[in-house]
């Protein structure tokens, strides 16, 4: 079984490989010989785009395509032209005002905005690179066209391409707005995320009243070097790199054997109302996190209801006395200090995080494979043994691919960081306040406040490339999973 | 028993029956008499461990509860339940709204955001999952991949960029932006309904095909009807995530006017360090307000929640 479908993930592999290569060679060859064998109409279509479609008598759609190519010029003169050939320095004329006598009035001279320059230059350059690809394409299909008319095969009209976009080429209607929403949303932002890395966009160069410009690596360099007491990026990071990591592990495994356990613990026989224990912890993240989590930070407040009720109980003098307590702490320190609140963090994740595992692990156990379970009772295996050798196994088989998963989830778990900590927790440790950092944060954490409340968008960047590379890193090995892990063929017979 | 010459066959399943019955009597025997009571013990042990864990879990909601009627606005730092109840801090929340605390408002906008984004990206997503499910054209399989792997990037990252990309074009502390921000890249959730309509035969829309209809009919007359559980499932958690979101609405809507706020960024900036005394108990009773019909919805969601989780995984 395993070995057959490893064959077939490598069989797939070698022709997505062998496809991408060859592909981009084919894309350019096919323009090549469209321009070369094609007639006078498929060879003006470089210069007027539509004019292939006309020669072959499909006016309005040569036309609509060259209405097309004439507003992306335009765009392209009046829109990208201008931020493009600032491009290279993002501006270069600061902003000034003056009095003006003569209108008693304040004017503003010309001033150049490096945030519109970058975002509109990342812009334009999109916009040009689908222009050219569109147009290779169109050369293509222009000769195509020639070639069915040669060939006397007929030519659909307007109208039947039209009727064909709700037809065979129905795709293209559905697919053409949620690209274009997924390229604002997601590629967009990432390319500008980018750039912004690799300027000084921070708080001390903000348009409009000041200029930011290109900065090659400096902001790599200032996050993995050490500059002393003022510059101290590169200790914060590594602090909170190696949090951010050991959190993660923490929460994962924590969630996952906590949430199997409890799922064994709700199935198991002897349990009366299942469905009722299960509901009860569903109630519990069905609330949503912004309320559960500030509650509980407000319930476990150093003047908070759990720290009145530990020192009546005398809870707070125990740890007193056998040392997790300061002897002039008559409280306990639950969000406030670094120890307490990292053990703080992943206890109240367990209680977020288990009830979703215990779904899960539910949901698994329910398909668990019963004639394995059969014959090994009928073999004479006890129940404990079907408990360890063959249940436990096939859990850890199904769901420990989800693990990766988790844990890229875990790295980049906002909410519970945020909700607990923020305004609550404030660090001792001066060179990390430097940086804007605390000893809780996460990677994510850190670069929404940096962004947020400090505007060093620079830096921010800087993390937002350094976790996305370390999830990539995480998730290319769940990725061949995912990829064979569409059922579609095995159902659509 | 099983040698017996010529049973009829009711005899012999009755026979079979009898012979099952009697290996358990023996299995039982052979582990000593005090099994029963062993059972009952660890049943006993099991169910307390339970309501243990259970209470543990319930704690922080049945304080969210209490406190929402308590009629001491600030947080009891000495009592878990309230002294004296009253239902107050519903009334406040609602028909006296002030600087800070404008809850109907709050409640108004997420509502709005919540429709428009849920109606957008439910659209996108299932155009997407039939184009990639039902339709096979040259750029598909590249586009699935090439899809899987912009999903891996965390969304939590590229939202300093997107706040960028939406102060560029003037919509942040806008509630246009913040539908453009749910909705517009919802497309690439699509992997959720596309398995679902992987399971639906393809010979359905051959049929449809051969009698004459055309892509978009197929999409609305057949594949829409048969695909209603997964719709349901994805409106749902279309329409939860505006109400839970917390991390983009504080990003996008940082103006500080009250008016613009979601729930969750009103609740929230409602126990800043001064107002807390003020405003707990009134955040416990919007708390709870919005819990309600949230968790209802999340319950119905819950059951096609572990399936869509599981369903991935169960194979391989």
């Amino acid at each position: 079984m395993a070995n057959w479908i490893k064959k077939k993930e490598e069989s797939g592999r070698k022709k997505q490989k062998r496809g991408f290569g060859k592909g981009i060679k084919e894309y350019f060859a096919d323009f090549v010989s469209s321009v070369k064998e094609g007639d006078w109409g498929t060879r003006a279509s470089l210069l007027v785009m539509g004019s292939g479609f006309v020669a072959r008598k499909q006016y309005v759609k040569g036309i609509l395509i060259t209405l097309v190519q004439i507003l992306y010029l335009i765009i392209f003169a009046i829109y990208s032209v201008p931020y493009l050939s600032k491009f290279g320095t993002l501006g270069t004329v600061k902003m000034e005002q003056s009095f003006d006598p003569i209108t008693m009035q304040q004017t503003t001279n010309d001033y150049d905005n490096s945030f519109l320059i970058l975002i509109h230059s990342m812009i334009s350059l999109f916009l040009l690179v689908v222009f050219v690809m569109y147009y290779i394409h169109n050369i293509k299909a222009a000769y195509k066209v020639e070639q069915d008319a040669r060939a006397g095969r007929p030519v659909n009209s307007f109208r039947q391409d039209m009727k064909e976009m709700l037809g065979k080429n129905f795709h293209f209607s559905l697919l053409t707005l949620p690209t274009i929403g997924v390229i604002v949303m997601n590629i967009l932002p990432i390319l500008v995320l980018v750039a912004i890395a690799f300027t000084n966009y921070d708080q001390n160069h903000m348009p409009p009243a000041a200029l930011f410009t290109w900065v090659g690596f400096e902001n790599f360099k200032a996050l993995i070097s050490n500059g002393g007491m003022t510059i101290t990026f590169g200790y914060a990071f590594w602090k909170v790199l190696s949090w951010t990591l050991v959190w993660a592990v923490l929460a994962t495994f924590t969630n996952f054997i906590g949430g199997i356990v409890l799922a064994v613990l709700i199935n198991s026989k002897g349990v009366k109302y299942p469905k009722m224990w299960r509901s009860l912890f569903v109630v519990a993240i069905a609330v949503p996190q912004f309320v559960t989590l500030i509650l509980v930070r407000n319930f476990f407040r150093d003047d908070g209801i759990v720290n009145t009720l530990c020192a009546n109980a005398g809870i707070t003098d125990f740890f007193k006395s056998i040392g997790l307590l300061g002897a002039n702490m008559n409280y306990i320190p639950f969000l406030t200090s670094k120890g307490w609140a990292k053990v703080m963090i992943v206890l109240i994740n367990i209680w977020v995080g288990i009830p979703y595992q215990m779904l899960i692990a539910t949901g698994v156990l329910m398909n668990a494979p019963l004639d394995q379970v059969e014959s090994a009772r009928i073999d004479g295996a006890s129940k404990s043994q079907i408990f360890w050798k063959i249940t436990i196994p096939y859990i850890l088989v199904v769901q420990g691919p989800a693990l990766i998963t988790d844990f890229v989830r875990n790295i980049n778990n906002f909410n519970v960081i945020y909700l607990l900590t923020q305004d609550v927790y404030t660090t001792t440790d001066q060179m990390l306040a430097n940086s804007n950092a605390k000893e809780v944060d996460l990677l994510v954490t850190w670069l929404f406040r940096l962004t947020n409340e400090y505007y060093n968008y620079k830096m921010a960047s800087v993390i937002g490339i350094i976790v996305f590379i370390i999830c990539v890193a995480f998730t290319l090995v769940s990725y061949s999973r995912l990829m064979a892990g569409g059922r579609e063929e095995d159902y659509q017979i | 028993m099983m040698d017996e010459k010529q049973p009829t066959t009711e005899t012999s399943v009755q026979a079979k029956k009898t012979s099952v019955h009697k290996m358990k009597v023996t299995y039982e025997e052979r582990h000593g008499m005090g099994r029963k009571q062993k059972e009952l013990i660890g049943s006993i042990l099991k169910n307390t461990l339970l309501a243990i864990l259970a209470v543990i879990w319930l704690i922080p909601i049945l304080w969210l509860v209490v406190t929402a009627f308590s009629a001491n606005p600030g947080i009891s730092y000495t009592r878990f339940f309230p002294e004296k109840w009253t239902l107050a801090n519903f009334k406040r929340v609602f028909f006296a709204p002030d600087s800070v605390l404008q809850y109907g408002r709050w409640f108004w906008n997420t509502l709005v955001i919540a429709v428009f984004s849920c109606a957008i990206s439910t659209a996108f997503i299932l155009m997407v999952s039939y184009a990639f499910s039902c339709m096979r054209f040259p750029a598909r399989q590249g586009m699935i991949s090439f899809s899987l792997i912009l999903g891996m990037f965390p969304g939590v990252l590229s939202m300093i960029a997107v706040y960028f990309i939406m102060k560029s074009i003037g919509l942040t502390n806008s509630h246009i932006g913040m539908v453009v921000v749910y909705s517009a890249g919802s497309g690439l959730g699509y992997l959720i309904v596309k398995g679902f309509m992987d399971t639906i035969p393809a010979s359905m829309r051959e049929a449809a095909r051969i009698e004459g209809a055309n892509e978009l009919q197929i999409f609305f007359r057949i594949m829409m009807p048969l695909c209603k559980p997964i719709v349901v499932y994805q409106i749902i958690s279309a329409f939860l995530a505006p109400w839970s979101d917390f991390v983009f609405a504080r990003l996008m809507l940082n103006s500080g006017i009250s008016k613009d706020w979601t729930v969750a960024i009103g609740l929230y900036n409602m126990l800043d360090k001064t107002l807390i005394h003020n405003n707990f108990a009134a955040f416990c009773a919007g708390g709870l307000i919005i819990s309600v019909p949230i968790s209802v919805l999340f319950i119905i969601m819950q059951k096609y929640y572990v399936e869509s989780v599981t369903s991935g995984s169960t194979k391989g």
